[in-house]
């Protein structure tokens, strides 16, 4: 190993995980310009790749090991489709023949139960294109009357693709807890939680991330 | 020896048998191949929560053809004191896997040690969770294996590790199972500091050997008593 490659080996050591050019201008107290010029060399030497958050912030992922991928990240996938993108302390990488669809994503965010992840996955409504598909995953994730709620909820805030009365129907019909996210309700959804069944675990004011792309 | 695609099958084999989800935990040379941190393994190690998935899982390795070898491996230190040993499963080709419950001979899966997982891979109905570097040095440091001496040392290479972590976690066991893991921990260290020039902070070990020594001076002093 040369001497320069030691010493961004050690840079991407210490940078390891999730990072912002402002906060590896934080940790070596340098400038942000040069910052980013870490940031390159990382990612020619293959240590770092970038991902995009909101307000197009750059998020650097680092890792010294350079390792390869294998499988699919879940949060990688939700962050693909939705407008609203999450960071998590965990990656969640499914092994799988193929990767999972938008709708078996949608449904697997959900299931999570976790505020930020259920309100990045409602950004995935607009990206369905087969709803039977969705009701299947619905099925299996048993949380049906949960997404159509959601779906709602969705619509109301935002541009989303029509369901077909099909899906709703057998949606509405389906059996599954009453609770998205365990003793969270709404004040602002009255009218779509009686129609579901389904406490929405959303108030309108946490919806404004989405306000951009609102009808 | 077992590498990182040939235990990605085994977990997909055993994923799809598997009529629920189970969750388990990845720990030692299995951890580090999904950290790519190691090449290959010679035993992959699995610790359960649950008695019930360990069980599920065990008959899974039986009926693919695995075969539980009852007599004691030894592999770590402080064993014969020890019930809790591991399942240990060998396949055809002299592969092991060990299924462990809750605890790893002397070290309890706390907490704590959860808490700081950072990746979960599902392979159909398992969930793999694999334990964080600073938990597998420890968990190395109970057994006595030379190249489980190599493991940390690559780990401590690659890893920008939390000697934070590794103290509060020693003393975390001390309440738990082992309540002389600090005296263990300190033995280990030292022995990489000094005889493979482990790039380990003076002040931690002086840190450990502080904890070490109060421990031994309560238990001694109680023994006086």
């Amino acid at each position: 190993m040369k001497k320069s490659d030691v010493r961004l080996f050690s840079i991407a050591k210490r940078l390891r995980g999730l990072q912002t050019v402002s906060t590896i201008a934080k940790t070596f107290n340098i400038k942000e310009r040069t910052a980013v010029n870490y940031a390159w060399r990382l990612r020619k030497e293959g240590y770092l790749t970038t991902d995009y958050a909101r307000n197009k912030i750059r998020w650097y992922r680092i890792d010294p090991l350079k390792r390869k991928k294998s499988g699919y990240d879940l949060y990688e996938l939700l962050n693909k489709d939705s407008r609203v993108k999450i960071s998590t302390r965990e990656d969640y990488i499914i092994h799988a023949d193929k990767e999972p669809s938008v709708e078996e994503v949608l449904a697997r965010a959900i299931d999570t139960k976790e505020f930020r992840i259920v309100l990045a996955s409602l950004g995935l409504f607009n990206k369905i294109k087969n709803w039977s598909r969705l009701r299947e995953f619905a099925d299996k994730y048993r949380i049906g009357r949960q997404i159509g709620a959601l779906y709602d909820v969705a619509r109301r805030t935002m541009k989303v693709k029509r369901m077909d009365e099909r899906t709703r129907k057998a949606l509405l019909k389906s059996k599954g807890g009453k609770f998205i996210i365990k003793n969270f309700k709404s004040k602002s959804f009255n009218d779509v939680e009686g129609k579901w069944r389904v406490f929405i675990p959303f108030n309108k004011q946490d919806l404004e991330v989405y306000e951009e792309w609102s009808i | 020896m077992v590498n990182i695609e040939e235990q990605e099958e085994l977990f997909k084999v055993i994923g799809k048998e598997l009529n629920e989800k189970i969750e388990c935990y990845a720990i030692g040379g299995s951890a580090m191949m999904f950290y790519q941190a190691k090449a290959d393994t010679k035993d992959v190690d699995l610790v359960f929560l649950e008695k019930k998935g360990l069980e599920k899982v065990k008959k899974i390795l039986e009926k693919i053809g695995y075969v539980d070898k009852k007599e004691l491996v030894k592999i770590f230190r402080r064993y014969e004191d020890n019930k809790n040993r591991p399942i240990m499963m060998v396949g055809k080709n002299g592969e092991r896997i060990d299924l462990f419950f809750k605890e790893i001979i002397t070290f309890e899966m706390s907490d704590t040690i959860v808490s700081r997982v950072k990746e979960a891979h599902e392979f159909n109905n398992l969930i793999v969770k694999i334990v964080s570097a600073e938990d597998i040095i420890l968990l190395k440091c109970a057994t006595e294996r030379e190249k489980d001496r190599y493991d940390a040392l690559s780990l401590m290479e690659n890893f920008d590790i939390r000697w934070d972590i590794i103290i509060e976690e020693a003393v975390n066991q001390t309440k738990l199972e082992s309540y002389l893991f600090p005296v263990y921990l300190f033995d280990f260290l030292e022995e990489l500091k000094e005889d493979f020039k482990a790039d380990i902070p003076k002040e931690v070990l002086k840190k450990i050997r502080k904890i070490s020594e109060d421990l031994l001076e309560k238990k001694l002093g109680k023994r006086k008593k």
